[in-house]
C-alpha cells in the first residue's frame, strides 16, 4: 500500500503543479474562446527565468512572482498583436511563442540544471518551518496544494468583480461588451496577460520541482491544457455548482495519472501516448455516458 | 457525481494493481529511464544489461530490469522517475541527460542511487555530486580531428552544425574550436534551435565552402541526417560522424566510441552497487577512453578519399554493403 500512496502523492503533485497552467488555458479558451498558443513558449519562459534567478540566488518565493511578471508581459504581447495589429487570434499566439523560443535561450545560455544545494520553494526555510517534519515528496504536494487552491481561489473571486464578469461577457456575447460601452480589446489583452501569468507560474514551480529548465518543456503544453479543461468541464458538467477552475483542477490531476497508469501498467513505452489517448476516450465516454444527444461544447 | 466516483475508482484499481505487481517480485528491481527511442541510447541500454551479466549476475534472479522510455517528453520521464521511486526500485538507471535529470529529483527523498549514461557533460548538467553516478560519453574529438586530417590532409575548415540549447553539444563545440587549430584546422560552427532549420544551415555551411562536415552527437541534427547527407553528396562535401550509427547511414568515416560498450561499462558499475561493494555516492563517474575507427568505404570511394593504412587495419567497415 505504501507503493500506492507514493504513487498517488507524486501524481497528484504533478497534477496540482500543472494545474496553474491549466487554469491559465481555461481563462483564454473556454472564457474568452481564444485559442492560445503563447502556452507553450510562456510556461518555459516561466522555468527559464526562475532556472537563472535560482542559481543567482535569489530568494527561492521571491523567484515566483518575477516568473509571473514576465509571463504577464508575455500574454500583452500576444494580446497585444492579436488586438492592436489585427493579427487572427491563432497568429498571435504562434508568433509570441516562436519568438519566446529565443528568449528562453537567451535567458538562459542553454538547458539549465539547479544543484542539490540551492534551495528551492520546496526546501526553503519558511517551507521547512512549517513542514520540516514531512518528507519531501509530501512536502512537495502541501506546497503545490496551497498553490494551486489560492490561485483557485484567487480567480475565483476575481470571476465575480466587474472585471472578471466583462471577461466572461467577451466570450459569451461580446456585443454585450460593446454597448457597455466597455472596449472589448482590452479585457482580452486583460485575459491573456492573467492567462499567461498562470502558465508561467506554472513553468518556474515545475522548474523548482525538477530542478532543471529545458528549452523544450514547453512543447506540447497547450495540447495539455486544452485535455485537462475539456476533461474537467465535461466530467462536472451537470454539477453546476462546481466551479470551471476546481474542474480543471481535477482534469489536470486525472490526465497525470492517465499517464501514471499506462506507466504502472508496463505497457509498451512507444505505445503511451495511445493508452493515454484511450484512457481520455473513456472518461468522457464516462462523462457523457447520462447526456442524451451530441454536446457542442465537448 | 457517480460518473466521478467510477473514473476515481477505476484509477485507484488501475494504480494499486500495478502497485501490487511492482511487490511480487524479489529480486532488486532495476529501473531503466531511457529518453526516447534512438539507436545509440538503444545500444546503450542492452551493453548495460550485458555489462550486469559480464559481472556475473543473472537476471531475474540477482536483479528485474523494469523499462521505460519517455518518447523524448520531459512531463513523462517526470512520471516514469516518480513511478520508479513509488515503487522503491533498489536503483535507477538513466539514460541521456533528461531521463538522469528526472530520476535524480524523483531519487532526492529516499535517496535512491541513481546510474547515468550517454551524458556528455555531468558536472554543467550538477549530476556529479550525491547518491549518483555513471558513464558519460565524451566525444574523442582529438582522436577525430586527427581521422579528418589524414583522411583529408589538404582541408582547412570543419563545419559543424549543432543546437544551441543543447550543453552537450555547445560544450562539444567548444572543444573543437579550442583544438581544431591545434590540427591546422579551422572550425565553422553554425547553430540552430530546432530540427526544421538544420538542413536550411547545411546550405549556409556548403556555400561557406567548408571543406568538410564533422557530426556531434546532437540529436537535431543527427535526427536529419540522411537530408543533409543528400545536400552535401551532391556538393561533394565529405560528412563524418561520431559515432557507428552515423556511419552506417552514410557518413563517410567516423572516430567515435561505442555506445554499447558504454553501457557496458555502467553496468559493471551497477554491479558494484548491487554487491554492496560500493555506493553511487563514492564512486566518481567514468569516460570511456576506447574509441573505435570506423568507416564506410562506399562513401568515402564516391568523395574520391583513400584510406591512408594505418587507419584502414584499424577501422571497422561499417557501411552498407
Amino acid at each position: 500500500m505504501n507503493n500506492f500512496l507514493d504513487l498517488l502523492v507524486g501524481t497528484v503533485t504533478q497534477g496540482l503543479i500543472y494545474a496553474l497552467l491549466s487554469y491559465g488555458v481555461y481563462i483564454t479558451y473556454r472564457i474568452l474562446d481564444f485559442p492560445d498558443l503563447t502556452v507553450d513558449g510562456s510556461f518555459p519562459l516561466g522555468a527559464a527565468v526562475t532556472a537563472v534567478l535560482l542559481t543567482n540566488g535569489l530568494d527561492p518565493y521571491l523567484t515566483l512572482p518575477v516568473a509571473m511578471l514576465v509571463g504577464a508581459a508575455a500574454g500583452l504581447i500576444t494580446g497585444l498583436i492579436h488586438v492592436k495589429l489585427g493579427v487572427r487570434d491563432l497568429l498571435a499566439g504562434i508568433i509570441t511563442m516562436t519568438g519566446l523560443f529565443s528568449i528562453n535561450l537567451q535567458i538562459a545560455g542553454s538547458n539549465m540544471a539547479i544543484d542539490r544545494a540551492t534551495d528551492t520553494i520546496f526546501t526553503a526555510a519558511p517551507t521547512m518551518a512549517l513542514f520540516g517534519g514531512m518528507s519531501l515528496i509530501y512536502r512537495k504536494l502541501i506546497v503545490s496544494l496551497i498553490l494551486a487552491i489560492v490561485f483557485k481561489l484567487i480567480l475565483d473571486i476575481y470571476f465575480n468583480t466587474k472585471s472578471g464578469l466583462l471577461l466572461r461577457a467577451v466570450g459569451d456575447n461580446s456585443v454585450l461588451v460593446t454597448t457597455l460601452a466597455k472596449d472589448k480589446g482590452s479585457v482580452k489583452i486583460l485575459g491573456l496577460v492573467i492567462a499567461n501569468t498562470l502558465v508561467a507560474l506554472s513553468g518556474a514551480v515545475v522548474c523548482h520541482e525538477q530542478r532543471a529548465f529545458s528549452s523544450t518543456m514547453g512543447t506540447g503544453q497547450v495540447v495539455f491544457g486544452l485535455a485537462t479543461v475539456i476533461i474537467g468541464t465535461t466530467l462536472f458538467k451537470n454539477l453546476g455548482f462546481v466551479k470551471g477552475t476546481t474542474a480543471v483542477m481535477v482534469g489536470s490531476i486525472l490526465y497525470k495519472a492517465c499517464i501514471q497508469a499506462a506507466i504502472s501498467l508496463g505497457l509498451p513505452a512507444n505505445l503511451l501516448k495511445l493508452v493515454t489517448a484511450v484512457l481520455f476516450l473513456v472518461i468522457l465516454v464516462i462523462g457523457n455516458r447520462q447526456k442524451s444527444g451530441v454536446n457542442s461544447n465537448a | 457525481m457517480k460518473r466521478l466516483i467510477s473514473v476515481i475508482a477505476i484509477f485507484a484499481i488501475v494504480l494499486t494493481l500495478a502497485a501490487g505487481c511492482g511487490k511480487s517480485k524479489k529480486p532488486p528491481v532495476i529501473g531503466i529511464s531511457q529518453y526516447g527511442e534512438h539507436a545509440s541510447l538503444d545500444n546503450c541500454r542492452e551493453g548495460f544489461v550485458q555489462g550486469l551479466k559480464d559481472a556475473g549476475l543473472v537476471e531475474n534472479e540477482d536483479f528485474v530490469i523494469e523499462y521505460q522510455n519517455a518518447g523524448f517528453d520531459d512531463a513523462t520521464a517526470t512520471q516514469i522517475a516518480q513511478n520508479f521511486s513509488a515503487n522503491n526500485v533498489a536503483l535507477m538507471c538513466a539514460i541521456a541527460t533528461p531521463a538522469a535529470t528526472a530520476c535524480f529529483a524523483a531519487a532526492e527523498d529516499k535517496d535512491i542511487p541513481v546510474i547515468f549514461t550517454a551524458i556528455t557533460d555531468p558536472v554543467q548538467a550538477k549530476l556529479d555530486k550525491g547518491n549518483i553516478t555513471g558513464t558519460s560519453d565524451k566525444l574523442p574529438v582529438d582522436a577525430q580531428l586527427e581521422l579528418i586530417r589524414k583522411l583529408q590532409p589538404e582541408a582547412k575548415t570543419i563545419g559543424i552544425l549543432y543546437t544551441t540549447s543543447e550543453p552537450n553539444s555547445v560544450s562539444a563545440i567548444g572543444e573543437y574550436q579550442e583544438k581544431g587549430p591545434e590540427y591546422g584546422f579551422t572550425i565553422e560552427g553554425l547553430g540552430v534551435t530546432q530540427q526544421s532549420e538544420v538542413t536550411l544551415a547545411a546550405d549556409t555551411l556548403i556555400a561557406k565552402g567548408v571543406d568538410c562536415l564533422s557530426n556531434l552527437t546532437d540529436n537535431n541534427v543527427v535526427g536529419v541526417l540522411p537530408s543533409i547527407l543528400e545536400k552535401t553528396n551532391e556538393a561533394g562535401i565529405p560528412v563524418y560522424g561520431s559515432e557507428v550509427e552515423q556511419v552506417k547511414i552514410g557518413c563517410v568515416a567516423a572516430a567515435g566510441i561505442d555506445y554499447f560498450e558504454l553501457g557496458r561499462q555502467t553496468g559493471k558499475m551497477v554491479a558494484k552497487i548491487l554487491r554492496g561493494e560500493a555506493t553511487a555516492a563514492e564512486m566518481p563517474y567514468e569516460t570511456i577512453s576506447e574509441f573505435n575507427y570506423y568507416i564506410n568505404s562506399a562513401a568515402l570511394a564516391e568523395m574520391g578519399i583513400d584510406v591512408p593504412a594505418e587507419i584502414a587495419e584499424k577501422a571497422i567497415e561499417s557501411g552498407n554493403q
